[in-house]
């Protein structure tokens, strides 16, 4: 649920960025804690192993400045990928007002891209959240990668794209597609605010 | 010394805590790291990052917890050479909350902890009821400002 300071007028909201192991989701804040000029971002926190694996998560405030007379924050975590760190991913997950799903698009990693998105619904069910309700941005990283190794974008909609929610190509290493992530999902999340559902 | 609070309600109770156990700063928040209110930090952005990790180590410990003694943990306490830290949650009708609280010589962890049960009952006792009406904030027409802002972040505009 995105927070809401009429006084100060303030909005404040949490994106999560979800997806398998080695897919991208700490590449994507990098690249967007490097485009974003100082007074714009936080510092990014990353919580992770000594061979830069994410443990528990990344963090990167970010002041999207004025909307609608309201200033905008966002936070973005990253959940750790890995299998074993399914408790930290439903901890991470708690409150998200949106999804950002990086999926990895090399032919090998599909089944583990279909794994995490079913492990993302049943995460949401498990706290009571209608997966369906919570805004969901998909990414196809690694587009960048040669074509024999990947799949297209229409291959991997036809996977894991089945409630046609936007979708993205992307290269995270080096910037395509994260802007565009990213003001999919920026717009989704504040259209709730715009029109909520009741 | 200045409380910023998202929600008014907090307020009072969270500026008698401050006076009583002499704290030296402290962040009531969401468990899912949101800020609700805070005391004596400088930076927003400071109080983002304090957040997400004051939410991250209640989860953490609260899930150890629960792995040793079949529950979570009540409170955490982190004492520092010059500062302390304490961390617990409080809950109200509203939901539970985080309150992370540092503190120097001038308290002391008793003084906290006692002033803490006080906080908790005061910020139960002040909890509005939950409005489950939602509201329109934004405009209809947001986008253009959104795409314009986000454009210039990242120095596209």
């Amino acid at each position: 649920m995105s927070l809401v300071n009429y006084a100060t007028r303030e909005i404040t909201c949490k994106i999560v960025y979800y997806g398998p192991g080695r897919s991208g989701k700490t590449t994507n804040l990098h690249y967007i804690y490097g485009q974003v000029p100082e007074d714009r971002k936080g510092k990014m926190v990353s919580l992770a192993t000594q061979t830069d694996r994410t443990l528990f998560f990344d963090f990167l405030p970010l002041d999207l400045g004025t909307i609608s007379g309201f200033t905008t924050k966002f936070q973005l975590y990253t959940v750790p990928g890995q299998v074993y760190y399914q408790t930290t991913r439903k901890l991470v997950l708690q409150g998200a007002d949106g999804v950002v799903f990086v999926a990895d698009s090399q032919a090998r990693q599909l089944q583990e891209n279909i794994e995490s998105l079913q492990d993302l619904h049943s995460n949401l069910a498990e706290q009571g959240i209608e997966a369906r309700s919570v805004p969901l941005v998909l990414q196809y990283n690694k587009q960048d990668l040669p074509r024999d190794l990947v799949l297209t974008p229409a291959e991997l909609n036809d996977a894991l794209n089945f409630r046609g929610v936007p979708e993205f190509g992307a290269d995270a290493l080096h910037g395509p597609g994260v802007f565009e992530t990213l003001r999919s999902i920026s717009e989704l999340v504040l259209k709730r605010l715009s029109a909520p559902v009741r | 010394m200045t409380i910023t609070a998202v929600e008014t309600w907090v307020e009072a109770p969270l500026r008698k805590f401050v006076e009583e156990a002499r704290t030296v700063l402290g962040l009531l928040l969401h468990p899912s790291g949101q800020v609700v209110a805070q005391f004596g930090f400088a930076r927003a952005v400071d109080v983002m990052s304090a957040c997400a990790l004051a939410a991250a180590i209640h989860a953490s410990s609260g899930e150890l917890g629960k792995q040793l003694e079949g529950k979570a943990f009540r409170g955490l306490h982190h004492p520092g050479r010059d500062r302390q830290l304490y961390l617990a949650e409080a809950a109200t009708s509203r939901g539970a909350f985080i309150f992370l609280t540092v503190f120097d010589q001038e308290s002391s962890f008793g003084l906290v902890r006692m002033y803490f049960d006080t906080f908790c009952k005061d910020l139960a006792a002040a909890a509005p009821p939950m409005s489950h009406q939602p509201e329109v904030v934004l405009e209809d027409r947001f986008e253009h400002e959104l795409n314009r802002n986000l454009a210039a972040l990242f120095g596209r505009g």
